[in-house]
């Protein structure tokens, strides 16, 4: 009976500590790596070109697994050097560089990085936080409802009613429900991505809507003095 | 033994209480100071708004005083600054878009206006009855807006008005008090700011550019029937398995390309992947598809995925379209077809074409812009000469490549001559009016191997 006691109170404390010390780990990092994949490809196979390309070839020459030139260009020579590297440490012989085989190489992938002119200017930001917006919101919508959904989200930058910018639209109290409870900080799937890169390109399946809604959670009532236009999916969509 | 361990029980369990009551009041205290913070950024956020509105109230005031042509475009700058400054806070304060949009919309038509007179002074025109009346309106609305701000500052003023209080639960009433305090005052500016007259000026927040009408669909309106003809013509009729049309609302010819829309069911795939198509429904005119088909092995280069996209285009009957950027991203290629005459390139119209890069399909076609401004043109012939416009263009710019083009400019089009080049390591087009010689726009551009954005 006593033993029991103790047994009982060590779980209660040790469920306590659980409570108090534990710290929910952070998967943001796992999240920005997704992304870089789908984003960067950071593979590199036959016919691919570049700086990428030229450090391989580099270490497989010093490494003496290739005999030839370092050109930067993923030919025959560098394909069968790469066989015969992964071959010999235990990796999928494949002749494809990704990044286990370039971990084993002792280099990392940059990936399709800006040139330095570009400046840091890019629209990755404005695809990723689209593409989290996609998620959160019409995760299981088909694709066109899935572009809609970033369409509404663009045409409300260029409206006067609603900020400017994207992150000012998506992130504006009360606009969506997947920003107030979190559920933007997903990462997003391949075809949220696609999605939204298809609507940053001009894509525009609602022409023009600013407004979208599930009739069967919509709680506002002045959601249903908007403009009806379409359905795409679960969500109507309005002017 | 028993007597020897009486006591263990009991202290473990004053030990796990006493941690408990720890952790309670480190989440409380946490929880407080999250919910200071967050008041604190509202707060800041309101007092900003205040401010900034204040100031366009008083440089609208002193822009419709002053004669001088100088002084009137750096206070024009100022109320497009702080107007921007006051719209960007609202849209980030704890308040339902219904209760704000028409003020939002005040601020930036405000901002956009300002801009636009800005570049009239530049160009050396007074201002007119007309824009005078208008700024005078602009002015009266701004001051109303200060004025319910000042109220709505006095009872800031009183401890208990919290914005954004996360106390949910002991003050529910306080909040839905404050709620009710910051919507009635912020909507009876809504409904002043509704009797506004439509801002009549040349910018991208104006009403006329928001209410465009598409320029290049004319002919009579079809029917669901004949649109769904031309839907399955258009993706190939021995192609489709079925069709069937989006639902509509009661107001679907209210957007700005009214339109019928079909899902296509495609032979040979599931259910699933389905084409979305859209028809316009003037003139019968497939404005855009889309096919998210997954694309595997990408095997064609960009100019076999080229050649296939002109190919489709002169099949659909758009003639003469020039290829010019590309971008290639999930196994696809997207280019941009602009419309060329008379040797003139017609960036407005525009369509774009998606190439699927494993077999060629096309997988995307958008010709939305294309109907919304193609129409015959009388395109003007250019008053300087290429030299004269090469004069009005940096010296130090390293031309690649120059050619005459015709460009928006708010809802006009400009004749200007095209120069590409290079200018310290990072690429740019440069614009000159091929009519007057002045400079229109600059483009950054930001190449890498998949493609080229503009800025």
């Amino acid at each position: 009976m006593k033993k029991f006691t103790i047994m009982t109170m060590i779980f209660v404390m040790v469920f306590l500590s659980i409570i108090m010390f534990y710290e929910p780990k952070s998967n943001l990092g796992e999240s920005t790596n997704k992304y870089n994949m789908f984003f960067a490809p950071q593979i590199l196979y036959w016919g691919s070109r570049g700086q990428d390309v030229k450090n391989v070839q580099w270490q497989l020459v010093k490494w003496k697994y290739l005999i030839g030139k370092v050109d930067g260009v993923y030919g025959p020579d560098t394909y069968r050097a790469v066989r015969r590297f992964q071959a010999k440490h235990g990796l999928r012989v494949d002749g494809v560089v990704g990044p286990s085989t370039a971990a084993a190489l002792g280099i990392t992938l940059r990936g399709t990085t800006a040139p330095a002119s570009a400046q840091g200017l890019n629209r990755k930001g404005d695809e990723y936080l689209l593409a989290r917006t996609i998620h959160g919101e019409a995760r299981g919508e088909p694709y066109i409802g899935k572009v809609a959904v970033a369409a509404v989200v663009l045409n409300r930058t260029r409206s006067p009613k609603f900020p400017n910018t994207v992150a000012g639209v998506v992130y504006q109290p009360l606009a969506f429900t997947a920003v107030a409870d979190g559920q933007i900080n997903l990462n997003p799937d391949k075809d949220s991505i696609k999605a939204a890169r298809d609507a940053l390109n001009g894509w525009d399946p609602t022409y023009g809507c600013l407004y979208y809604w599930n009739p069967a959670t919509a709680t506002s009532r002045w959601i249903w003095s908007r403009k009806v236009t379409l359905k795409i999916g679960k969500h109507w969509f309005g002017l | 033994m028993d007597k020897r361990r009486w006591w263990i029980a009991p202290t473990i369990l004053g030990i796990a209480l006493i941690m408990a009551i720890v952790w309670g009041y480190n989440e409380y205290t946490t929880k407080n100071q999250l919910g200071v913070a967050l008041e604190n950024h509202y707060q800041r956020l309101f007092f900003d708004v205040k401010k900034h509105v204040e100031n366009v109230q008083v440089d609208l005031s002193k822009a419709l005083l002053s004669e001088s042509r100088d002084q009137n475009v750096l206070l024009l700058s100022r109320i497009m600054n702080e107007a921007y400054s006051a719209q960007d806070k609202l849209g980030q304060m704890p308040i339902t878009h219904a209760e704000t949009a028409k003020t939002e919309k005040f601020l930036n038509q405000a901002a956009d206006y300002s801009y636009h007179l800005i570049q009239n002074h530049l160009k050396g025109k007074p201002l007119t009855m007309e824009q005078r009346k208008t700024l005078a309106n602009l002015q009266d609305n701004s001051s109303v807006f200060n004025n319910e701000l000042a109220k709505l500052q006095s009872q800031l003023a009183d401890k208990t008005f919290l914005m954004g209080s996360l106390n949910r639960r002991q003050t529910k009433k306080v909040q839905q008090a404050n709620e009710k305090v910051l919507s009635t005052s912020i909507g009876s500016v809504e409904r002043v700011m509704e009797k506004t007259p439509e801002l009549i000026y040349d910018g991208p927040f104006s009403d006329q550019m928001l209410n465009r009408k598409p320029l290049g669909l004319s002919g009579k309106e079809v029917s669901k029937q004949q649109a769904e003809k031309v839907a399955r013509d258009f993706f190939g009729a021995d192609r489709v398995k079925n069709i069937t049309s989006f639902e509509e609302g009661k107001d679907v010819s209210q957007v700005r390309i009214p339109s019928h829309t079909f899902n296509l069911y495609p032979k040979n795939t599931s259910k699933e992947l389905a084409v979305y198509m859209g028809v316009s429904k003037k003139g019968g005119k497939v404005l855009w598809l889309a096919n998210p088909r997954p694309v595997s092995k990408a095997s064609l280069s960009i100019k076999q995925a080229q050649d296939k996209a002109l190919k489709y285009l002169k099949d659909k009957g758009f003639d003469s379209m020039e290829p010019n950027y590309y971008l290639r991203y999930d196994g696809t290629v997207l280019f941009n077809f602009v419309y060329k005459e008379k040797d003139v390139t017609i960036y407005p119209d525009l369509i774009k074409v998606k190439v699927a890069l494993d077999n060629g399909e096309i997988v995307g076609f958008d010709a939305s812009s294309y109907y919304l401004n193609h129409h015959n043109r009388d395109i003007e012939e250019a008053n300087i000469t290429i030299e004269e416009a090469r004069d009005k263009v940096k010296v130090d710019f390293d031309i690649d490549s120059i050619r005459l083009a015709l460009i928006p400019k708010g809802k006009e089009e400009v004749l200007c001559y095209e120069f590409k080049g290079k200018y310290r390591n990072a690429d740019y087009i440069v614009y000159i009016n091929a009519l007057n010689g002045e400079e229109e726009q600059i483009l950054q551009i930001i190449k890498n191997e998949n493609g080229t954005l503009t800025f």
